[in-house]
């Protein structure tokens, strides 16, 4: 799912655990490394400095190590990460990933928002201003000609 | 998929307003070059031109009716490119679903 602000995508997902659970494994760092990617110095205090071990993401110009620092939280409510490329990636990336929380029945709905895309790197957005404002219907109506095609 | 294809020709082609405007036209379905051309304050050749870059980036397909030469969108490339454009949104799928397993593990 993607807003109709390119600069942002944010994905949301029910996890069948209470949030105090899913806060855990948001912010302790050898949970952290099993679903996301190794952090060992991750230390769960706003202005704290770190750095994520990871698989490249070469489509956008991600080496691999992510720059980050903790920018604010709320405890099992809310996370608020800097995002940030290597200096030496292709990439510029300076973005921002929040994690929100919110009880959902017996386990808990976990919206992540990674906003701050530079539109103007190539190798961060490149390809979702090409259609302008017209991008986001895009699927459709291509999908639209792709039926009334050939 | 070919990231070297996809970037080299399909971003050459659409590095190009009259090009990207060319392709919202006729993502509305085909059109013919009459009716293209009289979108933009050019001479019919000019946008011709354009087509031909769109073309032979396989963006866009052209075919003949009568004395007329229609152009549609070619979805491959274009599909490819949206695929392209949200590597991140992938990204976090992926560990949003190694996210459950850690939590089962917990």
């Amino acid at each position: 799912m993607t807003t109709d602000d390119p600069t942002t995508i944010q994905v949301d997902e029910f996890l069948p655990h209470p949030p105090d659970k899913v806060w855990r494994a948001l912010t302790e760092p050898e949970l952290i490394a099993r679903w996301l990617m190794p952090c060992a110095d991750f230390r769960l205090e706003v202005g704290h400095r770190f750095t994520f071990e990871g698989r490249p993401v070469p489509q956008a110009g991600f080496g691999g190590t992510g720059h980050s620092e903790v920018l604010a939280f709320e405890p099992e409510k809310m996370l608020r990460i800097a995002w940030r490329a290597a200096p030496s990636d292709l990439s510029g990336l300076d973005s921002t990933v929040t994690f929100t929380l919110e009880p959902e029945g017996t386990g808990t709905r976990l919206f992540l928002e990674h906003a701050g895309f530079d539109l103007d790197d190539p190798y961060q957005a490149a390809a979702r201003r090409l259609m302008g404002s017209g991008w986001p219907g895009a699927p459709k109506a291509l999908a639209a000609a792709i039926e009334s095609g050939s | 998929m070919d990231q070297g294809t996809l970037t080299d020709e399909v971003f050459a082609a659409l590095g190009n307003p009259v090009r990207r405007q060319l392709l919202r036209l006729l993502l509305d379905g085909p059109r013919t070059v009459t009716d293209l051309a009289s979108h933009f304050d050019m001479r019919r050749p000019s946008v011709s031109e354009h087509l031909r870059v769109l073309r032979d980036a396989r963006l866009v397909s052209e075919r003949r009716v009568g004395r007329e030469r229609h152009y549609r969108l070619e979805a491959g490339p274009l599909l490819e490119l949206q695929d392209w454009l949200h590597p991140y949104e992938r990204f976090w799928r992926a560990h949003l679903k190694r996210l459950h397993e850690t939590l089962e593990d917990m």
